[in-house]
Parts: C-alpha cells; sequence; structure tokens
C-alpha cells in the first residue's frame, strides 16, 4: 500500500508517496535521478550503492524506503558538494584511485564517512574502513593512497 | 620545447565525473520509451525443448524466439566460429542458454509473467567437467569426440626419442578453475530502430565486434547497425564477445516490437549467466637427466570450452604458446584441446588463456625444484629464456629480456633470499616466486592479416584533434593515455584533443580492446599519426590523417601450422609473494607482494601502477578464495557473497617495480600490460602457501578449507609425484 | 503482483499492538529479509504478508547496564554493539566482523537471533555466555536463554504477537581469565562465517579450571555449545589427554554439513590451542587474555578487550 513518505536528501525536505516497501536504492535513483548511487549487487555486499543515514554509511539496496521515514539522507551527490566531499575527489582523481569508476561514488561515500569520524587513519584503518566497497579494478592501493592524500590535504577540516 | 617524461602522471579525464558519480553508465540513461527485456533461458544442461507453455501475454507485450528469425536471418552470434546460436532451437546444450526474450513495458508485470513460464524437456545426461567432456558422458555431442579443437607444437628432437633416454621422468597434472569477472558494473545492452539503422548501447569492449556478430541474425550488414559504447564499469575480457548474446536477442526483439528494447543484468543473473574463464588441466611428462636438468617437457593441454567454440580457439593456441613460460627447454612438445562440455561456454579473461598453462608450468617447475631439494628460484633460473632464443612456436624472442633485472629488484624488495632459507617448509610461513610473460597483441600476423587496423585524428577549426579509432575505455585509462601521446607529439595541450566513447559510425575500426593491444598497436597508429599531423597542424584549418597497421617485415608466421614468431613484444614479470598460514585453521595471510614488470617505457606511471595493483590483486583471488563450482550444470556460487573476491583487507599493499625496456614499434616504447600484471601472482602466492604448508599444491582456486586438506592430506615435497 | 501493507510505528508499544493485531513480518535493519525477499533491479521485494519496519524505534535501539548485567536493545546495530565498551568482548568480536561496514549499520542483534541462521555471527559468542532474549507483547514480558529460543535451523520460539526487545548478557569476559574468538571467514572482512569458535576459561587458586565454555557456528543446523562437554574439563587441571577428551566429546555434538572435514579440524585444534596456551599463560602468571589461533595472528582494528 502506498504511503507518503518524508526525509530529508542531502539537506532537503522531500516527500514521496510510494510503496514504502521499495528499496532506498530504486527510489534514490529512479524518482530522486540520484544516479551516482550504483546498483553492483543487490545485496548489502559490494558498497556501491552506499549513503548516510543518519549519518551512517548503509547500503540503501538493503533498506526499504520506510525505514527513510524522518530520517536524512545523504547520497555521493550531496558529499561532493561540500568542501570535504570535493577534498576527496580531488584526492582521487591526483591519486589515481579511480579506474571503471563503478565502485568509485561508494568508495567516495566510505571516505568520508571514515575521515568524517577519524581524520588521521592509518593504512589498517583505512583498508578497514574500505572493506565494504568492493572493487575489482585497483587492487585498493592506490584508493588507500588517496584517502591518505584527502586526510593530509583536508588536515583540520575533518575535525569540524 | 622540452617535455618531460610521458610516464609523469596526469590525471585520467574522467577520474572527477566518475568520483562525483555524474558520468552516465548506461543503467543511468533515460530510455523510457524502451520496453524491457528479459532472457529466458535454459535451466537444464542438455535436452530437448519438448514444449513453451507461457502465460497470456497482455497487449504490449512480447515473446522473441528462434521462430521470429526474418527470411535471410541466420540463427548464430558470428564470435570467430559462428556456432553460438543466438536462440536455442529445438534443443539446450546448456544452462543459462538463450530460449527466447520477454518484453514490455511495465518491469514488474515483466518479472511477473515471466515467473510463469513453463518450459518442458527431455532431459539428457549432461558433460560437465573435463574428464567428462573427454569421456562422453551423456554421448558425445561436438565432432563425435567432444573435442571443439586442438593443436600441437614441437621444438627440438622429438621428446620420445629424449624420454628413452632420460635418468627420471617426472608426470603431474596441474588444474586451475572457473572464474568470473565481477566487473562492478553487470551487462547492459539496448537497442532501437533510429530511422533506417538499428542503433545499439551497449556496455562493451569491442563496439565493431557486436556489430559483425549479430548482422546475420536479420540478414543485414553491419554497417545497418550502430554501436555506441556507454561507459563501461569494467569488462576484463567479460565484455569482449559476451555483449553479443544480448544485443543479438536485443536486435530481434526490436526488429519485431518495432520498440526500443533495453536489458540491464542484476548482479545474480550476471554470474550465473555469463563466460568465465577456463578451467584447464595441464598433464606435464618431463624428463630430466641424471643431475635433475631438463631434457625435454611434453605437455597435454586441456581447456573446458563449454558447449560452443566461440572464441576458445584463439585462448587455447595463447594457451599452448605460453606453455614453456619463461623458460627454454632443450626439446619440448604441447598439444592442446579445447574441449565441449554443457556449461555455459568459457570466453575471453584478462590473459586469454595464458594464464592457466603459465600458472602450470611455473608449479611443476618448484615441484621438481623441491624434489630435487633446490630453490626453486635457482631451478627456474637455469632457463630463463633470452633474447633470440627459440621460442614455442620456433620463432625467435626478438626483444632484451629483462629478468635478471627484475629479479634484482624484487629480490632486494622482498629479501626473498634470506626468507626462503630461513621458512622452513611447513613452518607456517612461506615465500614464493613467479616468472611469466605476456605476448602483445593478436598472434603472429594477425594484426595485418585479421585485424588491419586503421585510425584517424581530426584537426578543428579551433585546434581541437579528436582521435578516432574504436578502442574502448573500460577502466583501464586507455582515453586518457591516447590523448597523452597525441597532445605530446603535437605540443598542445592535453585539453584540446577528444576521444569520445567509440560510436561504430564515426570511427573507423581499429580492431578490438582485448589482447593488450591498444597501446602497443592503436597507441602506436595515434603516435605516427600525430607525427603525420604535427606539421599541417598551424598552416591547416580543418583536415584529418589517417594510419594503418604495418606489420614490421622480416618476422613470419604461418597461422596454419602455428610456427614462426607468435608475437613481436612480450611484457614480462617476476613477483613473489609472502604469507603466513594458521595452524590450526589454514587461513593465509598475506604478508607482503612484490613484482617488477617489463612493459617497455610507461605512457603513465600512475595508469601503469593501478593496473599492476589490480592485475595482481585478481590473479591471487584467482588462485585462493575465488572458487566457482558448476555441478550438473549449475554454477553453485551466484552472488557475490558466495564468489569471493579479495577485499581491501585481504591483501597488503604492494610494492611495484618496473624495468626500462623501449619498445621500438610502441608509442614512446610502450608494449601491452594489462594481462601480463595478471599472468603470475597466482603461481607466486601458490608456491608461497605451499612451502608453509609443506605440500605440493596442484590444483587452484585453494580457499581455506584446501588448505586445511593439503595440510592433512597432501603430499610433501619429497614424496614421489 | 499485490502490494502488502507496510506499517512504520514510532513507538513499541504502538509496533506491540499491531503485532498483537496481525501477523506482520517484523523487519529491523533488513540486511536478511531484503535479501531474501529481492526480486531484480528496480522491483520491490516481495513480501508475501504486511510487514512492520522496526528500525528506528528508540526504545529499542540502547545500550545500557543494570547492575553487572548489559542490555543491548534489539534494534542496535553491529556496528553500536561493536563500538559500546559496555559490550562483552565476544559479542563486540563477532560484530565487529559481521559483513561489511555498510550492512554492519543496519543489521540488528535482533535480527541475527530471530534469522536463526547456523552462520549468523552474534549466536556463538550469546551462546558461550549464557545470553537471554527479552520478548515484550501486549501480554507483557518475558525472558528466555538465546539458546531455548533459537529452536532449530530458522526456528524461534516466538509468538506471533511478540517481539524481541532486549538481549542480555549475564557474563563478560571480566568474568574470565583467558578469552578466545576465532572467526574463518570466507576472506578477511565482509565476510560469511565458515566455522567460528568461542571460548572462554577461569582458573580457580589452585590451578584447577572453575569454568570452561566453548560455543561453534556453521558446524551444524544451530550453534553448538553443550555443558557436558565443558564439564569434562571443569574442576581438573588441564593436562593434554584431557583436551584431547574435551576435543573428542566436542567433536560429537557438532555435525558440520558441507566441508565437514575442515571445519572439524578447525574446531580440534582450536580447542587444542585454547586450552594449552590458557594453562601455559597461567602457569608463565601471563595476563595477556586474548588467546588466538598462533601468536601474532593478525587482527587490524579489533576491539580491544577490557582488562580485569
Amino acid at each position: 500500500m502506498d504511503k507518503t513518505i518524508s526525509f530529508k536528501l542531502n539537506g532537503e525536505a522531500v516527500s514521496i508517496t510510494t510503496d514504502p516497501l521499495r528499496r532506498l536504492l530504486d527510489v534514490l535513483r529512479e524518482d530522486f535521478k540520484c544516479h551516482g548511487v550504483k546498483e553492483g549487487c543487490s545485496e548489502g555486499e559490494c558498497g556501491a550503492c552506499s549513503v548516510l543515514l543518519n549519518g551512517e554509511m548503509v547500503t540503501p539496496c538493503l533498506i526499504p524506503l520506510g525505514a527513510a521515514d524522518g530520517q536524512e539522507v545523504v547520497t555521493v551527490e550531496g558529499i561532493t558538494a561540500t568542501e570535504k566531499g570535493d577534498i576527496i575527489v580531488q584526492a582521487f582523481a591526483d591519486g589515481g584511485a579511480v579506474q571503471c569508476g563503478f565502485c568509485i561514488p561508494g568508495m567516495v561515500v566510505a571516505a568520508y564517512y571514515l575521515l568524517s569520524r577519524n581524520p588521521n587513519p592509518t593504512e589498517d584503518e583505512i583498508r578497514l574502513g574500505i572493506s565494504g566497497n568492493l572493487c575489482r579494478c585497483t587492487g585498493y592501493d592506490l584508493i588507500v593512497e588517496s584517502i591518505k592524500l584527502a586526510a593530509s590535504r583536508g588536515g583540520d577540516i575533518w575535525k569540524k | 620545447m622540452v617535455t618531460e617524461d610521458i610516464s609523469k602522471a596526469i590525471r585520467r579525464i574522467d577520474a572527477v565525473s566518475k568520483s562525483k558519480g555524474t558520468i552516465k553508465y548506461l543503467s543511468d540513461y533515460d530510455l523510457d520509451d524502451y520496453l524491457w527485456g528479459r532472457l529466458v533461458r535454459s535451466s537444464i544442461p542438455r535436452g530437448i525443448i519438448k514444449k513453451i507453455n507461457l502465460p497470456d501475454l497482455p497487449e504490449g507485450y512480447f515473446f522473441v524466439s528462434a521462430k521470429d528469425i526474418p527470411e535471410g536471418g541466420k540463427n548464430y552470434l558470428h564470435m570467430i566460429a559462428t556456432d553460438w546460436r543466438c536462440f536455442a532451437d529445438g534443443d539446450v546444450k546448456y544452462v543459462g542458454e538463450t530460449i527466447g526474450i520477454l518484453c514490455g513495458p511495465d518491469k514488474t508485470l515483466l518479472e511477473d509473467l515471466y515467473e510463469e513460464i513453463n518450459i518442458e524437456y527431455e532431459e539428457a545426461e549432461p558433460a560437465v567437467s573435463i574428464d567428462e567432456g573427454i569421456a562422453c558422458k551423456g554421448g558425445a555431442f561436438i565432432n563425435g569426440n567432444n573435442i571443439h579443437c586442438s593443436l600441437k607444437l614441437e621444438v627440438g628432437e622429438n621428446v620420445d626419442s629424449v624420454f628413452a633416454r632420460a635418468d627420471k621422468i617426472i608426470e603431474e597434472t596441474i588444474e586451475t578453475g572457473f572464474q568470473e569477472h565481477v566487473y562492478l558494473e553487470t551487462n547492459a545492452a539496448a537497442c532501437k530502430k533510429v530511422g533506417d539503422k538499428y542503433q545499439i548501447l551497449a556496455s562493451a569492449q569491442c563496439p565493431f565486434y557486436i556489430r559483425k556478430s549479430i548482422a546475420p541474425v536479420l540478414g543485414i550488414k553491419p554497417e545497418d547497425i550502430v554501436v555506441q559504447q556507454t561507459t563501461t564499469g569494467g569488462a576484463f575480457g567479460g565484455k569482449e564477445h559476451f555483449p553479443d548474446v544480448l544485443c543479438g536477442p536485443l536486435l530481434l526483439a526490436a526488429y519485431v516490437t518495432g520498440r526500443g528494447v533495453k536489458m540491464i543484468f542484476d548482479r545474480e543473473e550476471d554470474i550465473e549467466f555469463s563466460v568465465k574463464r577456463h578451467p584447464s588441466k595441464v598433464m606435464f611428462k618431463t624428463a630430466l637427466d641424471k643431475d635433475g636438468n631438463i631434457m625435454a617437457m611434453d605437455s597435454k593441454v586441456y581447456y573446458n570450452v563449454g558447449a560452443y567454440l566461440a572464441s576458445s580457439f584463439v585462448v587455447l593456441q595463447r594457451g599452448c604458446f605460453h606453455v614453456t613460460g619463461c623458460y627454454k627447454f632443450p626439446s619440448f612438445r604441447t598439444e592442446g584441446f579445447g574441449v565441449a562440455t554443457n556449461t555455459f561456454p568459457s570466453c575471453a579473461f584478462r590473459g586469454f588463456g595464458a594464464p592457466q598453462t603459465l600458472f602450470a608450468v611455473e608449479t611443476h617447475m618448484c615441484h621438481i625444484a623441491e624434489k630435487l631439494g633446490i630453490d626453486p628460484l635457482e631451478y627456474k633460473s637455469r632457463y630463463f629464456i633470452k633474447q633470440g632464443d627459440v621460442t614455442s612456436t620456433n620463432g625467435r624472442v626478438v626483444e632484451r629480456v629483462m629478468i635478471p633485472e627484475m629479479l634484482n629488484q624484487v629480490l632486494d624488495a622482498s629479501d626473498y633470499k634470506r626468507k626462503s632459507r630461513e621458512y622452513k617448509y611447513g613452518s607456517g610461513r612461506g615465500i614464493g616466486i613467479s616468472f611469466y610473460n605476456h605476448g602483445g597483441a593478436f598472434t603472429g600476423n594477425g594484426e595485418s592479416a585479421i585485424i588491419k587496423a586503421k585510425l584517424r585524428l581530426h584537426k578543428y577549426p579551433d585546434g581541437r584533434v579528436e582521435i578516432l579509432c574504436g578502442q574502448t575505455e573500460m577502466g583501464q585509462g586507455f582515453h586518457s593515455i591516447m590523448p597523452k601521446i597525441v597532445s605530446r607529439v603535437l605540443e598542445i595541450p592535453m585539453e584540446k584533443v577528444v576521444f569520445d566513447d567509440p560510436n561504430t559510425d564515426r570511427v573507423p575500426d581499429s580492431g578490438p580492446t582485448a589482447a593488450s593491444r591498444s597501446t602497443m598497436i592503436v597507441g602506436y597508429l595515434a603516435e605516427k599519426a600525430a607525427n603525420l599531423m604535427k606539421p599541417r597542424y598551424d598552416k591547416e584549418e580543418e583536415f584529418e590523417v589517417e594510419t594503418n597497421y604495418e606489420h614490421p617485415e622480416g618476422y613470419p608466421w604461418d597461422q596454419a601450422s602455428f610456427q614462426g614468431y607468435a608475437y613481436l613484444g612480450y611484457g614480462w614479470g617476476v613477483c613473489v609473494v609472502e604469507v603466513e598460514v594458521d595452524p590450526c585453521t589454514g587461513e593465509v595471510t598475506t604478508r607482503g607482494i612484490w613484482s617488477s614488470h617489463d612493459c617497455g617505457h610507461l605512457i603513465d606511471e600512475l595508469i601503469v601502477h593501478g593496473q599492476t595493483n589490480g592485475g595482481i590483486l585478481q590473479g591471487i583471488g584467482w588462485a585462493s578464495t575465488e572458487v566457482l563450482e558448476n555441478v550438473k550444470g549449475h554454477f553453485k556460487q551466484t552472488s557475490i557473497s558466495d564468489y569471493i573476491i579479495p577485499t581491501s583487507m585481504d591483501h597488503p599493499k604492494q610494492g611495484v617495480y618496473y624495468v626500462e625496456n623501449a619498445y621500438r614499434w610502441g608509442p614512446s616504447g610502450a608494449k601491452g600490460m594489462g594481462e601480463l600484471v595478471f599472468n603470475g601472482s597466482g603461481a607466486a602466492y601458490i608456491d608461497a602457501v605451499s612451502r608453509a604448508i609443506g605440500k605440493r599444491i596442484s590444483a587452484i582456486p585453494c580457499p581455506t578449507e584446501r588448505v586445511m586438506d593439503y595440510m592433512l592430506h597432501g603430499h610433501d615435497f619429497k614424496e614421489e609425484f | 503482483m499485490e502490494k502488502v501493507m507496510c506499517y512504520i510505528p514510532k513507538t513499541l508499544n504502538e509496533a506491540l499492538e499491531i503485532r498483537n493485531k496481525e501477523d506482520v513480518i517484523v523487519l529491523a535493519g533488513g540486511s536478511d529479509l531484503m535479501v531474501s525477499h529481492k526480486r531484480t533491479i528496480g522491483l520491490t521485494p516481495k513480501f508475501d504478508k504486511s510487514v512492520m519496519i522496526i528500525r528506528n524505534l528508540p526504545e529499542i535501539r540502547k545500550i545500557y547496564m543494570d547492575g553487572s548485567e548489559c542490555h543491548i536493545g534489539a534494534a542496535c546495530t553491529s556496528r553500536e554493539i561493536a563500538e559500546s565498551p559496555l559490550v562483552p568482548w565476544h559479542v563486540r568480536q563477532a560484530a565487529s566482523r559481521m559483513g561489511a561496514i555498510g550492512l554492519r549499520n543496519s543489521a540488528t542483534i535482533g535480527g541475527n537471533i530471530a534469522n536463526a541462521s547456523p552462520k549468523g555471527d552474534t549466536p556463538g559468542p550469546l551462546y558461550l555466555l549464557d545470553a537471554r532474549v527479552k520478548i515484550a507483547s501486549t501480554d507483557g514480558v518475558r525472558e528466555e536463554l538465546v539458546s531455548d529460543f533459537i529452536i532449530k535451523f530458522r526456528t524461534i520460539d516466538l509468538k506471533p504477537n511478540e517481539m524481541i526487545t532486549e538481549v542480555i548478557l549475564p557474563l563478560s569476559e571480566d568474568d574470565f581469565d583467558y578469552v578466545f574468538w576465532h572467526k574463518v571467514g570466507t576472506r578477511k572482512a565482509n565476510a560469511i562465517s565458515k566455522v567460528t569458535l568461542s571460548q572462554a576459561v577461569k582458573f580457580a587458586s589452585d590451578g584447577t579450571v572453575c569454568d570452561y565454555r566453548a560455543s561453534a557456528t556453521a558446524t551444524g543446523s544451530k550453534t553448538n555449545r553443550s555443558r557436558d562437554v565443558e564439564n569434562i574439563i571443569i574442576g581438573k587441571r588441564i593436562a593434554p589427554e584431557l583436551i584431547e577428551e574435551v576435543i573428542a566429546a566436542f567433536d560429537g555434538i557438532i555435525s558440520p554439513r558441507a566441508m565437514p572435514e575442515f571445519r572439524r579440524e578447525s574446531c580440534r585444534r582450536s580447542i587444542r590451542r585454547f586450552l594449552t596456551e590458557a594453562e601455559k599463560r597461567r602457569i608463565e602468571g601471563c595476563r595477556d587474555k586474548v588467546i588466538d589461533t598462533y601468536d601474532g595472528y593478525y587482527v587490524p582494528c579489533a576491539p580491544v578487550c577490557r582488562l580485569s
């Protein structure tokens, strides 16, 4: 049965009347055209669709829209529009993190989530931080290096 | 103007748009006026289709199958061979074989209808493994013997006469399994008639392949189809021929319905019903003299081809050409067989047949060395091939082989010699080493006889230069390095060089984006074209230059006998892997990975670095966790929680090194490298694990439970084979 | 396809009322249910009855101490559990290694128990520490041992009007001298359990074992633990023959179907390793509490153990 679900999307209040059991992933992509949210596996394994729900990184392929009712959702589009997000994007570009690119928006969200909680992560902590995001191209090393670059370039920004 | 070394890293042109998620993959396109397509497939591995029971289809919904192929159309897809049917007709030969395509506007209703389809079969007994295929289980279904294709190579004295005087003969079988590509973007394609042509949008490596492959279905010319590649989220060979399997049915559906039709696989569908790396079985027979020196090596190479030949003979050829690895033996013979089975046809996957035989020969060499009590490194180094030496096809190695220099780099970085001495067999710690190569581009004279690559550069009045060729970007960075090559020659900023995703109506056919040929062959054409353009660039407003591939003289090849110069330039690699094995559980922890590669002069060190990291990890995945079993014709692992690829925590940061060895016929001296970097890490990893547990490992993948199995029941290195 | 009803209650009472009226599917994190009911890209998952989403109910999303017992709300996520210093070490370990990071921000402890999968990550530690579930309905509340609540594969002791609201842990690593938790996953992160063993031991002042526990997951149709097996060594001093007796008895209570030899052998070796090493450390007076499968086993960023 359709319901009206209201939530905050990238800082803006939105609402939609639809089946609340639709996957948040489909609603973000189809209804709100957040195409940076990628579908890679449909079962919470690959992290390509990662978004922030109330500040926590989640995979919206596992989340029914209804669970976002009254909550706050931030997608890669929202993150990369911020200064912090841009630091990550630029570091990814300079550090050679990007190959086919399909996992990358999810990686950007993971990097943002990590650095927001841990401004100076170690190599191990970065590897843990992106361990829920599968990449088949890069072997991860240059993504890890790029996140280190984003941490150092951002400096105190990550502590705000 | 002094320009810095071309190797110095630049920003990839697609890096920012991919990071922001603004670049569009096919699933991001607005194709609302297209119907959805859903492939209806065989659920059994072998049998006769007795009846297809369809639900009543509402208006606007269609079921399209072989019977809809118009007069003059052919029910096959042209993928080198022409045996792969676009639609199963009468019988089915593997699980997942396309029977029809269901189309309609509402995806939910379409799925409901799809679930109601019931197909009645008369089932036959399938052959699934290589052994079952050879044994013709259920009766032969190809050539009376289930051998799709075969070849034989011999070098030096006849091996049988060498065996007669050998001191010792070692026989060993090495096996490798299926591997799934797991490109992060699943397969997707769409087809619609626009004007008098069919327009295909596809996530694909080779737009020109698609056109040629599917045109026969409607009995039209390839030129009647326009293929536009869309941003491709990884491919690794899995989108070389396989998009044809989507596009053939889509073309017929567009013809029948008069509408655009689109298809996007979900992950389960993509793993269950797509091509894989060929499983292999290599049976060695090696003759040793009284000092343990190799006198002759004989091998039989079996690849599980699946139900259709398609491109597999070429895969098998490359496998056989690489079975001598980086070594030269006094006498050598190999026979290769492509075995027909009732599994999803195997196809291209990074390395294209070379990784299987390279893994086999590396592992076999280790086992001989360990049996003789010699460090594998020392034993292998006795046989390193050098410039001018005879190859497995009686050609010669054209270039300088820099294995000694590469070896020094990885030995220093890994401390191999000390560790190899100190880590006792079975101690739980192990270090392994492998040597490998990869012949760049198409075999022999294929580039000149078959591909005939062509490239154009177009200069516009505003100074921009467009690169026109069929080469695709699929993540490897080609659409960044080409503008780099061209802008370097023309001495203009990179931003002035345009290189869009290819459209077959706009660009000349420069051959497939495959075989590690793009930089080496097409990059060289771009460099030559830029050199032709340069003297005219400032003088003329708008013009085009074109270059065509020319094969260097003096390196003959006979495709009928597979004799001569198979490859003009090889990439070379050395890899060392160090591991620890958990004595309680058999879990392997990788402690270090070091590699050195010769891929000529690097066009962009960061792009090459990224390719190296990814290839090495994919190779270790293949050897370790990537188990893909086929049970009675069905793949057992059908999701990425079951099919286990490495995460960021599985392996540590890699030590990556290169040697400088400019290639004569490559742009700025570059050679192919995309496949090379896959070819050897699996063998180094298995060498390390097997030393750590003190047991011979002769089959991959080798996940935790199989490591435990070897710990409990494996053979010690000193035992007889 | 018919659309089913979806309830999104704002309070626990509201949820219990709905549950009392209708046999709804209770969906917390969604990490199991959304996968098991999924169709394909773009389609709504197919549920055969009404669904109630309880992800955001505040009453069941907190972790607190009541006396010496740790209470974990049923809708607490794996990450919240892994990061809470109040939660016993074994449970935090299991939570910290469950699935992918994004999944750990969705998956709940209530869901992990209710799913009753033999490969579930949290039941092993919960069995080990005699954890209880608190169950509520409009009729009131009751408590039950997790090991009784999970009846068998995919079957739990929950009435149609009931809901899991809390998990209560009466014990923690403070109650033991040495602890062991080791998951053999399909890979180092983002992994499903191939076999996981939890163990804990406490010594009396005379060096005899006063408590020993071991539980294994992915070794049968449900988590395996047996007090009879543990009693073999309780009250005695650890000795090699006795360890072998425990191993043989433990081997008798597990029944792995796939990869049986690997799973059995991993358990045998891990029990041998833990008891041997615990006795060694006891004799040496080593207070280092965590014992793993071998010295120097590499665990990046794992939750730390409380010092006692």
